[in-house]
């Protein structure tokens, strides 16, 4: 059974994900406090209780008194934050308190706020945040502050969950599913004639991103788009003898990551793509109608037929032969 | 308050209490701010702290039935064969004293299996196994005369009649075979990390990767051409290695990155299937992709003090490649025998987040990064194969260094109402290009509003202009260049973007989500070259939940491209002109019914349809058209899962691929360009099935 609940409990968590991550209000079970106080009275009276520090008499078995019935916060004690052996687990520290703040008086009713984490909390996604971060402060999460993720007001909890016993977008045949959530145009590439193998899960968001910000453009995980597709791709990092400049440069020059109409990632076809760039006396200059009504066809040329231009010039990436200049060996 | 200080943040401090004045209220709940004087954690004894230990999870095995005369629907289901079988597991152990591990198996037999496999004692250090698989299937139907594939001579049957043209290469269709072009990697890794009592931890992680397969390729002489299976046979070596050590609030972490590939085949060599025209050459030989490595070393940190944190990395690479040189069919002497290649980066990133009320935000960061290509400048004799003799050239090692200042501030004017704005400038140098430096500037702003209830919305703008110092389109073309083409990533170009997303929740159950995103690229100094491309694309997507047990969501997008440019045939003004229209059409849709048969059976059906379409037009006078250029992709995935007895559940899967492609422009056979021999028509037209029954059981 508990598997089926498992199962069906993963749906309207993902959805759930997909919605507060969007971040409009979702009012199915708001907090007792949120009835009777402004969001704002409510920030100022944990800001008031964080800084007189009245924390339980005796800790998670002071919270545990009233919450222990609920499968949802003993569930905690499956994953790593309810793990009692670690010294960097909050179960070593101040317990429940580490996250959810001094208990004050909230266990007079609970009409007292706590800190409290995802879609129903009305706490702004930066002040949850700052709870997360105090301990989860490393060089794959630097750069969160200022980061697309955290201007959007995106909570760590919009995407985690760690009273579970598996937090889902750490699965990556889930985590598809939580980043396109928000990421339509994304969703929509991954579809495209070309692309990754994203659809299928093959790769994941994760493989080339880091969601929660890196000191790279688009929060890419290497220091460059280059060094990122080189991680995979090392075969095109060289340095060649002939190098081709915008490959060198930058791979997104030609190619769209994310997928595109034509094959093989490329931004336009050839010989259009190759034309945008290439007008010297010759064949590059030459304008190549394809199908006309005087005969011609497009798949009747090498110009335009077969591989296009890479019929010849099949060393696009570079090459590392002596008279390889024209990259055709 | 009781502050945990340290120097560096004592430092800080002192030189920044000017414009920090509220430092003694810091933001946030942060453990490190936590007032913890009247805490008595002799009382905390956890005891209804409920740890489960043992061992728990699941296992599973699958078999399945795939029905499909396409190797590319391989990719959807990641079975080649008739059969396919697979091993799922999730397991996990815990010791009342702290040790743990786990198994995590996922798909393991199928082309796309993962498996992880994590020992250690949490909080302290952790080993960690791995392997992935990831195949990627073009099709195997690509017909060629060449014996070999797979190695590195290609070689054409004893019997072959070479000719002028393809179309009289008597021995062409007897001798076809076809070859499967598809690519697979197999990664392998071992890591280890250790986390020490307080400050610092260490890490090092190990992988293998082997990557297998054909991919396409073409030799030529002259203005004759063969399309070639290359064999791909890497094998990349990655470490990756580093230390990190963290105070409250400051934390640096030194990382080394390094990465070893290897080509086993370092030339291609096949036969000329035509007759031999310039340089008599029965046989023409390739350089593969040769060997080579790289190693980044990078140091970065972070200091937060108060409400501002600033971060910064500096890395410095190399990455160098000495492989030596084909030589095969090349008969001129060379300035050395391998090129001893080296390119160095550099980089430096300074960023400086500051909150200087609880409303206002400002960022603003600097990069730097540098390309430089070390390897020698020499003479390279280049093989005459056409009607001009054997000229010499330059190789041109090429050097980029980019800088980059942002400035940004969010300013929230009220709860759920928030304004951005900033302004990005980068600057590119370059060498040996048409043009050595480019500058561009952007302004942009994005307004969000999610006060009331049901709504959330928000709308960004952007607009960027870049131009740089003079273009020199010939200077250092071999053949002489368009003096009016400007290349698109060197042109002056003025970008513009909005975008806005709404969201509305009517009822709690269901989501409608709208987004629209509009671009434009005008390149406008250009006359020869891409001058404009334009992008549209909108989506629509809802989800309502119908009841606790039923849930449906539907999604819409279309984008539409459109890129326009010019040529010459006279090398002046322009006289030719190209149009490339893309859309793109998705649509998903998916349904699921949950607790069944007294909660036992859950239903669910996933489908997604995409239509990809290109329509090229170039106009030179008369008009032409490239012909149809399109994919279509119908996906279905039908499972039910039934929970037979408190530990055993089965699935079944149903999964339905069916797939169309065409391109006119390779719509053709081996011999439908007289100077290619080709790899005969690549559209493909299949539809495709997939029957998986598992069953998983809790441990």
């Amino acid at each position: 059974m508990k598997i089926i609940k498992k199962i069906t409990s993963l749906l309207p968590a993902l959805m759930a994900t997909a919605v507060l991550s969007l971040g409009f209000a979702h009012t199915a079970i708001a907090a007792k406090w949120d009835d009777k106080m402004t969001p704002d009275e409510v920030e100022a009276t944990l800001d008031k209780k964080f800084a007189e520090g009245k924390y339980s008499p005796q800790g998670a078995d002071s919270c545990l008194m009233c919450h222990r019935r609920s499968e949802k916060v003993m569930d905690l004690f499956k994953g790593v934050h309810g793990s009692m052996n670690s010294s960097k687990s909050p179960m070593a520290g101040l317990q429940c308190e580490a996250c959810h703040g001094p208990m004050g008086n909230h266990n007079r009713g609970g009409n007292e706020p706590v800190i409290a984490f995802g879609p129903d909390s009305s706490l702004s996604a930066e002040k949850q945040n700052s709870v997360c971060m105090s301990c989860h402060q490393d060089d794959k999460r630097m750069s969160w502050s200022g980061g697309h993720h955290d201007n959007a007001d995106v909570a760590c909890a919009s995407c985690h969950s760690i009273h579970t016993e598996k937090d889902q977008v750490l699965s990556k045949n889930t985590e598809m599913e939580v980043c396109t959530s928000c990421h339509t145009k994304q969703k929509a590439d991954m579809n495209k004639r070309s692309s990754h193998p994203m659809k299928w899960a093959q790769m994941v968001c994760s493989d080339c991103h880091n969601p929660h910000g890196t000191m790279s453009d688009s929060d890419l995980v290497k220091p460059s788009v280059n060094e990122t597709c080189y991680s995979c791709h090392a075969e095109k990092r060289g340095p060649k003898l002939w190098e081709h400049a915008p490959v060198t440069e930058n791979c997104v020059t030609c190619h769209n990551p994310h997928g595109s109409v034509h094959e093989g990632m490329l931004n336009t076809r050839a010989p259009q793509l190759c034309q945008q760039c290439h007008a010297s006396d010759g064949h590059a200059s030459n304008a190549y109608l394809g199908n006309t009504e005087h005969g011609s066809s497009v798949g009747g040329n090498a110009f335009t037929g077969g591989r296009s231009c890479l019929n010849c010039h099949n060393q696009i990436h570079g090459s590392n032969h002596p008279s390889g200049k024209l990259f055709q060996r | 308050m009781k502050f945990k200080l340290n120097l560096v943040t004592l430092a800080l401090l002192a030189n920044a209490g000017v414009i920090l004045p509220n430092i003694a209220m810091a933001e946030g709940y942060g453990l490190q701010n936590a007032n913890t004087e009247k805490v008595k954690f002799d009382k905390w004894a956890c005891k209804r702290c409920e740890v489960e230990t043992g061992v728990s999870g699941s296992v599973g095995v699958g078999v399945g039935y795939n029905d499909s005369n396409d190797i590319r629907s391989a990719n959807a289901f990641a079975a080649e064969d008739e059969f396919a079988g697979k091993l799922d597991a999730d397991v996990k152990y815990v010791s009342e004293s702290g040790y743990q591990a786990s198994i995590e198996a996922d798909n393991l037999g199928m082309e796309n299996g993962r498996l992880d496999v994590n020992a250690g004692k949490a909080g302290q250090y952790n080993l960690n196994l791995n392997y992935r698989q990831i195949a990627t299937y073009k099709t195997d139907q690509a017909m060629s005369p060449y014996q070999g594939a797979g190695s590195d001579h290609l070689t054409l049957p004893d019997n072959w009649q070479t000719a002028g043209s393809s179309q009289d290469m008597t021995q062409l269709y007897s001798s076809l075979n076809p070859l499967e072009l598809s690519l697979k990697r197999k990664r392998a890794g071992l890591g280890f990390e250790y986390q020490g009592e307080e400050l610092w931890s260490t890490y090092v992680n190990y992988q293998r990767e082997d990557k297998t397969g054909l991919k396409q390729a073409s030799g030529s002489f002259f203005n004759q051409s063969m399309m070639l299976a290359e064999p791909v046979d890497y094998t990349t070596d990655t470490i990756e290695a580093g230390i990190k050590l963290r105070g409250d609030n400051w934390f640096t972490a030194l990382n080394y990155s390094g990465s070893s590939f290897k080509n086993q085949y370092s030339q291609l060599t096949f036969d000329n299937a035509f007759n031999p025209t310039f340089g008599a050459q029965t046989q023409g030989t390739m350089a593969l992709d040769p060997d080579n490595e790289a190693h980044t070393v990078s140091l970065m940190g972070q200091v937060t003090a108060g409400k501002t944190i600033m971060s910064g990395r500096v890395h410095y690479g190399q990455m160098t490649q000495d492989q030596a040189f084909v030589t095969s069919g090349y008969g001129y002497d060379m300035p050395a025998d391998s090129l001893d290649g080296r390119v160095d980066m550099q980089g430096v990133n300074l960023k400086l987040v500051s909150r200087i009320s609880s409303s206002v935000r400002l960022n603003a960061s600097y990069d730097y990064s540098d390309r430089d290509n070390k390897t020698n400048v020499e003479e390279w004799t280049q093989i005459s194969i056409d009607s001009t003799t054997g000229q010499v050239a330059y190789n041109t090692p090429y050097d980029i260094t980019t800088q980059r200042a942002k400035l940004g501030a969010d300013y929230r004017i009220a709860r759920g109402m928030r304004l951005e704005a900033g302004y990005d400038y980068r600057q590119d140098e370059r060498s040996y290009q048409d043009r050595e430096t480019t500058d561009e500037h952007t302004l942009w702003t994005k307004f969000r509003l999610n006060s009331f209830d049901e709504w959330d919305m928000w709308i960004k703008g952007s607009y960027g202009e870049r131009d740089g110092s003079e273009y020199q389109a010939s200077e250092w073309t071999s053949s002489e260049s368009n003096d009016l083409l400007r290349k698109y990533n060197l042109a002056d170009r003025k970008r513009s973007m909005v975008e806005a997303r709404v969201t509305h929740t009517p009822i709690d159950a269901l989501t409608i989500d709208f987004g629209t995103r509009y671009a434009l690229d005008d390149y406008n100094d250009t006359q020869i070259g891409l001058t404009e491309s334009k992008d549209l694309s909108y989506d629509i997507n809802a989800s309502y939940l119908i009841n606790d047990d039923m849930m449906v969501n539907a999604f819409y997008s279309r984008q539409n491209i459109e890129s326009e440019q010019a040529g010459s045939t006279n090398f002046s003004t322009p006289n030719w002109y190209g149009v490339v229209e893309d859309q793109v059409d998705v649509i998903g849709a998916g349904f699921s019914y949950n607790n069944l048969m007294e909660k036992k059976l859950r239903l669910g059906i996933d489908y997604t349809y995409s239509d990809s379409n290109s329509n090229t037009q170039v106009t030179q006078g008369i008009t032409g058209d490239y012909g149809d250029y399109y994919a279509k992709a119908h996906n279905v995935n039908v499972y039910g899962q039934y929970q037979a007895t408190e530990k055993m559940a089965l699935r079944l899967d149903y999964k339905m691929e069916k797939y169309r492609d065409n391109d006119a422009g390779n719509d053709i056979a081996p011999d439908g360009i007289w100077n290619v021999v080709g790899f005969g028509s690549n559209s493909q037209d299949y539809t495709a099935h997939l029957i998986m029954l598992s069953m998983s059981y809790k441990l």
